[in-house]
């Protein structure tokens, strides 16, 4: 595995955990920040796939 | 293409030996009748929110009679399909009237307050799996069980798959399942219906993203590239890559200010 697949796995990793954070902020009434880390996951999900595979489409 | 020696099977039983489990849970399903296959998720989802309702504290008698009426009319139509092709809807609609009757005369039983979180969305998958096997056709038995496709065995693939594809699909629905566990105590119902919304969209796209991360590694040329054009693809997947890590970039700088002007 090279590393820039690594880091793409990375990518999409983080882009996992800011989903729940998202999520569990949104189930907290807690709209700001739940759009914070839900725009963080959808932009992280977006850099890993474009890393891993270009051009393509998530 | 290989000649057809090459691919003969060794032995008349290497099919039968290869058949997987699956294989042999839907020939055994297909040998019920399309009552019997409908009745297995209605007896499910009667356990899960029918039967509770019905011997809930304070429901009258005729809950309970309607709530076994219900039971019966399954139990009739998987007995008389044999003999009678319209008794599947005689176990369709009396499984779903007699459940609604119960349900409108112990209204209690189904009130956020007395109803499990994890009950409740069992039931509504077993309702959703009652309502489509009554729908979808029903499986039917094979007019010819042990035929095979070809004489020639099975087809070979075209090209060999690379390991560990199953670890990406199965770390993305292990994701994916992680999300759907968030976000079960909210009071508000439509607060709860959105956080089931956007758990079940961020974990599409996980999915979709481990996908084509796995798909990335099929792509690339079977020889080892030179070190030019290794260096060229590395360029290239960076250049892609950028604007989204720039954005991610600035919106980690804007957490951080946000993090310091609360403190």
């Amino acid at each position: 595995m090279q590393l820039i697949d690594a880091l793409a796995i990375v990518l999409i990793v983080a882009a996992a955990a800011a989903f729940v954070l998202g999520d569990a902020a949104l189930a907290r009434a807690e709209d700001l920040k739940a759009l914070y880390w839900l725009i963080i996951g959808a932009v992280s999900v977006r850099a890993g796939v474009q890393i891993a595979r270009p051009r393509a489409k998530a | 293409m290989a000649p057809p020696d090459e691919r003969r099977n060794n032995g008349p039983g290497e099919g039968q030996a290869t058949a997987s489990p699956w294989a042999a849970i839907l020939a055994g399903v297909s040998m019920l009748g399309p009552a019997a296959q409908a009745s297995v998720p209605g007896l499910y989802a009667w356990a899960l929110t029918v039967a509770p309702a019905a011997w809930s504290r304070g429901a009258p008698w005729v809950a309970k009679a309607t709530a076994i009426m219900g039971l019966l009319s399954l139990g009739a139509s998987v007995v008389a399909e044999r003999r009678w092709g319209a008794a599947r809807y005689v176990g369709v609609w009396g499984l779903v009237l007699t459940s609604s009757v119960t349900w409108v005369l112990a209204p209690a039983a189904l009130s956020p307050l007395h109803l499990d979180v994890a009950r409740g969305v069992a039931g509504m998958l077993g309702w959703a799996l009652f309502a489509f096997a009554c729908a979808a056709p029903a499986l039917r038995r094979s007019a010819y069980p042990d035929a095979r496709l070809g004489d020639e065995g099975p087809l070979r693939p075209r090209t060999e798959l690379r390991r560990g594809d199953g670890l990406y699909i199965l770390g993305g629905a292990l994701v994916a399942l992680a999300l759907q566990t968030v976000g079960w105590r909210v009071n508000v119902p439509e607060r709860a219906l959105l956080v089931r919304v956007v758990s079940l969209a961020a974990g599409l796209a996980i999915v979709a993203a481990v996908t084509s991360v796995a798909l990335a590694r099929h792509g690339r040329p079977t020889q080892r590239p030179s070190e030019r054009e290794a260096r060229r693809l590395r360029r290239d997947k960076l250049r892609a890559g950028l604007p989204w890590l720039l954005g991610l970039a600035m919106l980690g700088i804007l957490g951080l200010l946000a993090i310091l002007r609360e403190s």
